[in-house]
């Protein structure tokens, strides 16, 4: 990563320091391998005891992907993304928003309101065992669990994989050119410059 | 006569917690480089932070919100100061020169 840079020593003679290469840091390894199990257990914690004290499904989400941001800061960003499929991080906040809009729109075809989940009693209250007030807390539960967490863990996972895999400056392009366009060509010719800021900004519009 | 040591004992707690979490502050803000500003942002903070929870923990007495605090306690020791090590290492890593004096001085 760094082996092929030296300090500026300009002349013969002057000692120039040789980085090592990259070693993960053995102190953050050993800390992340303790803290990791208190962190995961204190996200499920905030996730499921949502309803009834402070905390969520945000908060948890957040912290459940706090513990893979943090195996990827000690262990090498590349591998933890191998071992996490981005199939599986796609996927959780996929499979969050289908709970959510599951768990918020069956109540309007049972004929109640936006996640008004008394409105499940009628049609489950027997099979579950349920009270109606308790399906209020148990739906509540669900959304926050099956839903938010999902999503939040799953959407800060991804970000940070897609902010770990870094860009290339014709990205940060602020004219709004097409990355992949041939920009050397288009370098003092204010035409085709314009020509092709117009077709970018057509296309991201 | 305990009651008394007690509120003694928070007082001085909350007051060197304070202190030595306004020397990080103004050791962040002051310092010249990545390096000695991790190394205040690790150090006194963590002793500043440490005091502070150890006036909370002794002002809840004996209860369970108490040993949360000496849990959370334990927990900033230990990734405070790791995460000040690892920003310092990133900033090695990517070829900040550490602030001398003598003749590299800016």
């Amino acid at each position: 990563m760094s082996s092929d840079r030296s300090a500026d020593g300009d002349a013969e003679g002057t000692i120039t320091r040789q980085r090592p290469i990259y070693t993960e840091s053995q102190v953050i390894m050993t800390t992340v391998k303790v803290v990791i199990p208190f962190v995961l257990t204190y996200g499920l914690f905030i996730t499921f005891h949502g309803t009834s004290s402070p905390g969520g499904g945000f908060q948890g989400g957040a912290l459940i992907a706090s513990v893979v941001l943090m195996i990827a800061f000690a262990f090498g960003i590349e591998s933890t993304r191998a071992w996490l499929s981005n199939t599986l991080v796609v996927g959780l906040g996929t499979v969050g928003v289908a709970i959510f809009a599951a768990i918020a729109l069956i109540p309007m075809a049972l004929g109640g309101d936006f996640l008004e989940y008394t409105a499940y009693y009628p049609v489950l209250g027997d099979t579950l065992g349920l009270k109606e007030y308790e399906f209020v807390k148990y739906g509540m539960e669900a959304v926050e669990i099956g839903g938010i967490a999902f999503i939040v863990s799953g959407v800060l996972m991804g970000l940070f994989f897609a902010l770990a895999a870094g860009f290339t400056p014709a990205d940060l392009d602020v004219t709004g050119a097409a990355s992949d366009a041939p920009t050397d060509e288009a370098v003092g010719d204010d035409a085709s410059n314009a020509a092709t800021d117009a077709t970018g900004e057509v296309d991201a519009e | 006569m305990m009651a008394t040591a007690r509120i003694g004992l928070i007082g001085v707690f909350l007051v060197l917690g304070l202190f030595f979490t306004l020397v990080s502050a103004v050791g962040v803000i002051r310092l010249p480089d990545v390096f000695s500003r991790a190394h205040t942002a690790s150090q006194a903070d963590t002793l500043g932070a440490g005091f502070a929870l150890a006036a909370v923990a002794l002002t809840l007495g004996w209860q369970s919100a108490a040993v949360k605090t000496v849990l959370l306690l334990l927990f900033i020791f230990i990734t405070n100061p790791t995460a000040a090590h690892a920003i310092a290492r990133a900033a090695y890593e990517e070829g900040v020169e550490p602030w001398t004096t003598g003749d590299d001085r800016r």
